[in-house]
C-alpha cells in the first residue's frame, strides 16, 4: 500500500451468521494497475468485493477510496464501476441504449451521457453493434458490452467478476486487450477469473485469498519466483494405463498423477529431469514450462482451480 | 479516462427507469396487447353478459306446440310466434318428443298448449293449467322468464281468458252467480275477447303491484359501470404484476449488483418502477372507461377529477402489491405463480368476477380486505350513485394507505436485497 493508492482496504474483518468470512485482509490498488483476486470457492472474494463497493460495512477495518468510505459516500460509489459475472444488461435494449441507461443511472446528465456513450463505443470497439439489441448479440459481444456498461460513467476503479467466462478464445483475447487499454488510460482494475493463463498475461499483481485470509499477494513473477525458484513444471501424458512398476518409476522422478483415479497425466516440479529417462517412458508427450499462476494456485490450495473457484 | 461528474439527482434516474420499462413494453407486442387491448375486450364481454342477465333483455330460444288445434289455442300459438320477447318457433302438434330439445339445450324453453283454456265460467279449476312451460334445471332462469312473458302476453292479448278463470274462481268461492250476473259476465267476456285490455305495462293485471327502478331508466347501465371498475382493477393488478417481475430479472441478471453502485441505489430504481406502473395503470384504466363511455354511455368525464384520483390510487395500490410480491419472490417462475394466485383470489373475493351483492354476507365482509372492493366501491359511488367527495373519502384513504405501505415495504426490501 502506497500513499498514492486509489483504493485502500485496511485490516478488514467480516462475519456472517456467526461464521468469519474475512479476517485481517488488507489490499491497495493504484490507478493503472490490474490486480487479480484469486482463491477457491468460499474463500471470501465476493464478500471482499461487496465491502470494497460499499454494499457491506466491515466489522473492523476501513475501506477508503481516496479518503472516502464507499459505504457512506454516494460520490465515492460513483467512482467505482462494477461488472457482474452474469450478463447484466437489458436484453430488449440496444447496446447504445444500455450504455445510455447505465450512464444516466450513474448520474450523468443528458449531454454528458451522450458524449460518454460515444467515447465508450469507440474505446470498446462496439460501433458495429451499437444499434443491435443485446438479446441478439453473441456471447463475446455481450461480455464486451457488459464491461462497457461498467465503465461508461468514467469510474476510476473497475471491479470485474469473471469477465470472460463462457466465451471463445478470440473474444477472450479482445477483452484482455480492452482491460489492458482501460488500465493504460489510468483505471485501476480488480478482477476475478478462473482463467489463470489470462490473468498471468495481463495482471500486475495477484492476491490469493483462502478461508477469509490473504495468503499471498504481489507481482505474479515475484510470487512464482519466491515459491518455485529455478524449478520448472514437468508434465507427461501416458499412452496407456500405467502398471505399478511404471507408477513407482514416475514417482521416483518426482511426478504425481493429476488425477489419482485416472493416472494418465503426471506432473511435477523440478529444476531438471533426466531427459533420457523421460524419453524411455511410454509417453504420448512430455512438456516442460515455467510455473505460472495455476501452478501457484495448486501449490497454495492443493488442487486444480475450477470455473466456480475463480 | 473521463472523470465522474456531479450527480444529477434521483429524478433523472427515475425518468431513466421509466424509459427502460416503456421500451420494454413497446417492444413486447404480447405485453402491449395484454395491457391495453385485452382489458377493454374483457370489459366488453362482461358488459354484454351483464346487460343480458335481466328478464326483459334475455335472448331465449323458445318453441311452442299447440296440441289442441282450436281457434283460441291457434291464436295463442301465433301470438307467441309474433311476440318479440318470445319469438317462439312453432312446432307441429305431432312433433315427436319435443322435450328432448330442451334437455339437449337446443332450445331454452318449450311452451305446450295442452288443453283448451276456458273462455267462460265453465273452467275446471281442479284441472291442470292449459299452458305449461317446460325448461331444464341447468338453465334455471329460462323457465320463470318465459313463463312470465307468456303470462304477460296472455294478459295483454287474451285478457278474457284470465278474467274468465278469475270469475270461475269467484263463482266457486262466493257463488253461484245469478242468471243476470252470468249474462253480464258473458257479454263482458265476449267484449274482452274482441278488445283486450292491452295495458302492456309493468303493472299486474289487478293493479296492485307495480315496479319502480331507481337510478335512471336503464338498469343495465349500473351493471356496466360496475364492471368497468371491476375489470379495471383486475387488469391493473395483472399488468402491474407483469411489470414488477422485471425486478426479479434484474436481480438474477446482476443488474441490481451494477445499480447498487449508483448514487440513488436500487431503491430509487424500484421507486421509478412504481411510478411507471402507476402511469401505465392510469392509461390502461382510461382506455377501459373511454370504451365504456363510447359504447355504453357511461359518463365518466363528468366528474373527471375524482375519477382520476381513484384511477391513480387504484393503480398505485396495484403497483405496490405487485412490487411487494416480486420483492418477496426469488425466481421469475415463483413470482408468476404467486402473482396469479394473489390476483385471482383478490379479484374473486373483491368482486371483479362476480358482483359482491351476489355473495354471502361473510364473503362480502371479507371482500373489504381487497383493493378490488375499494376501487370498485369508489368508481361505482362516483359514476352510479353520484356520491359526494366525503362519501368517497374512505375508499380513497384505504387505497392510498395500502399503496403507501406496500410501496414502502418494497423499497425497504429493495435496499436489503441490494446489500
Amino acid at each position: 500500500m502506497t500513499s498514492s493508492s486509489l483504493l485502500v482496504a485496511d485490516d478488514l474483518a467480516f462475519a456472517f451468521a456467526g461464521r468469519r468470512v474475512l479476517d485481517a485482509v488488507s489490499l491497495a490498488l493504484s490507478g493503472g494497475e490490474i490486480v487479480a483476486l484469486l482463491g477457491p470457492n468460499g474463500a471470501g472474494k465476493s464478500t471482499l468485493i461487496r465491502l470494497l463497493c460499499g454494499r457491506l460495512r466491515p466489522e473492523t477495518g476501513t475501506v477508503r477510496l481516496e479518503g472516502h468510505d464507499p459505504a457512506e459516500s454516494a460520490s465515492a460509489r460513483r467512482r467505482i464501476g462494477l461488472v457482474p459475472q452474469r450478463i447484466a444488461l437489458y436484453p430488449h435494449l440496444t447496446v447504445r441504449e444500455n450504455l445510455d441507461v447505465f450512464a444516466r443511472l450513474a448520474g450523468l446528465a443528458g449531454a454528458d451521457s451522450a458524449e460518454a456513450v460515444g467515447r465508450i463505443l469507440a474505446t470498446c470497439d462496439l460501433h458495429d453493434v451499437a444499434d443491435a439489441r443485446c438479446s441478439t448479440l453473441s456471447g463475446g459481444w455481450q461480455r464486451r458490452t457488459n464491461i462497457a456498461c461498467g465503465v461508461v460513467h468514467g469510474p476510476e476503479l473497475l471491479i470485474l467478476d469473471e469477465p470472460t467466462v463462457g466465451i471463445d478464445l478470440p473474444a477472450r483475447r479482445a477483452i484482455e486487450q480492452l482491460l489492458t487499454r482501460l488500465a493504460g488510460d489510468g483505471m485501476a482494475v480488480l478482477m476475478t477469473s478462473h482463467d489463470l493463463d489470462e490473468l498471468g498475461r495481463i495482471c500486475d499483481r495477484a492476491a490469493f485469498l483462502d478461508a477469509g485470509q490473504l495468503v499471498a499477494e504481489g507481482r505474479p513473477e515475484t510470487l512464482i519466483r519466491q515459491r518455485f525458484g529455478e524449478q520448472r513444471e514437468w508434465s507427461i501424458e501416458l499412452a496407456d494405463w500405467p502398471d505399478d512398476a511404471l507408477c513407482r518409476k514416475l514417482a521416483t522422478l518426482g511426478l504425481q498423477p493429476e488425477d489419482a483415479e485416472a493416472p494418465l497425466r503426471w506432473r511435477g516440479l523440478a529444476e531438471a529431469l533426466d531427459l533420457d529417462a523421460l524419453d524411455a517412458l511410454p509417453a504420448v508427450e512430455w512438456r516442460v514450462r515455467r510455473p505460472g499462476l495455476e501452478a501457484l494456485w495448486r501449490d497454495l490450495f492443493g488442487r486444480t482451480p475450477e470455473a466456480d473457484d475463480a | 479516462m473521463n472523470r465522474p461528474r456531479t450527480s444529477t439527482g434521483v429524478l433523472p434516474m427515475i425518468a431513466t427507469v421509466c424509459r427502460v420499462m416503456a421500451l420494454a413494453l413497446l417492444r413486447d407486442r404480447g405485453a402491449m396487447l395484454m395491457i391495453f387491448a385485452l382489458p377493454p375486450l374483457m370489459f366488453f364481454v362482461f358488459a354484454e353478459v351483464f346487460s343480458g342477465t335481466d328478464g326483459d333483455s334475455l335472448q331465449l330460444r323458445v318453441q311452442v306446440q299447440d296440441r289442441v288445434g282450436s281457434p283460441t289455442t291457434g291464436a295463442l300459438a301465433e301470438a307467441m310466434v309474433a311476440d318479440p320477447s318470445l319469438a317462439a318457433a312453432l312446432l307441429p302438434a305431432d312433433a315427436p318428443d319435443p322435450r328432448r330439445d330442451v334437455t339437449t339445450g337446443e332450445v331454452d324453453a318449450l311452451v305446450v298448449i295442452r288443453t283448451e283454456p276456458a273462455a267462460d265460467l265453465g273452467a275446471d279449476l281442479d284441472a291442470p293449467p292449459p299452458i305449461v312451460v317446460v325448461s331444464d334445471a341447468a338453465r334455471g332462469l329460462a323457465g320463470p322468464v318465459v313463463a312470465a312473458r307468456v303470462q304477460r302476453l296472455v294478459q295483454r292479448e287474451f285478457t278474457h281468458l284470465g278474467v274468465a278463470r278469475a270469475a270461475a274462481l269467484i263463482d266457486a268461492l262466493a257463488g253461484p252467480y245469478t242468471v243476470e250476473q252470468q249474462e253480464y259476465l258473458g257479454i263482458a267476456l265476449e267484449e274482452l275477447a274482441g278488445e283486450p285490455l292491452n295495458d302492456g305495462g309493468g303493472a299486474s293485471q289487478d293493479g296492485l303491484v307495480a315496479q319502480e327502478t331507481l337510478n335512471g331508466v336503464d338498469p343495465d347501465r349500473g351493471g356496466i359501470s360496475y364492471y368497468a371498475g371491476a375489470v379495471a382493477i383486475l387488469f391493473l393488478l395483472f399488468s402491474a404484476m407483469q411489470g414488477a417481475i422485471s425486478m426479479i430479472d434484474e436481480r438474477t441478471s446482476g443488474i441490481v449488483d451494477r445499480l447498487v453502485a449508483t448514487p440513488g441505489g436500487y431503491p430509487t430504481v424500484v421507486g421509478g418502477k412504481a411510478l411507471f406502473l402507476v402511469g401505465q395503470g392510469v392509461v390502461q384504466v382510461t382506455l377501459i372507461f373511454a370504451f365504456a363511455g363510447v359504447f355504453y354511455g357511461i359518463n365518466w368525464l363528468d366528474r373527471f377529477g375524482p375519477w382520476l384520483l381513484t384511477a391513480v390510487l387504484a393503480a398505485a395500490t396495484a403497483a405496490g402489491l405487485a412490487l411487494l410480491t416480486a420483492s418477496l419472490c426469488s425466481s421469475r417462475q415463483q413470482a408468476q405463480t404467486a402473482s396469479s394466485f394473489v390476483v385471482l383470489i383478490l379479484s374473486a373475493i373483491g368482486g371483479s368476477m362476480v358482483p359482491r351483492f351476489m355473495m354471502p354476507e361473510w364473503l362480502r365482509e371479507l371482500g373489504w380486505i381487497t383493493p378490488n372492493a375499494w376501487a370498485i366501491e369508489a368508481w361505482q359511488g362516483l359514476l352510479w350513485r353520484d356520491a359526494s367527495l366525503v362519501e368517497l373519502a374512505p375508499a380513497w384513504i384505504v387505497l392510498a394507505a395500502a399503496a403507501a405501505i406496500m410501496i414502502g415495504l418494497s423499497l425497504v426490501r429493495a435496499g436489503r436485497q441490494a446489500a
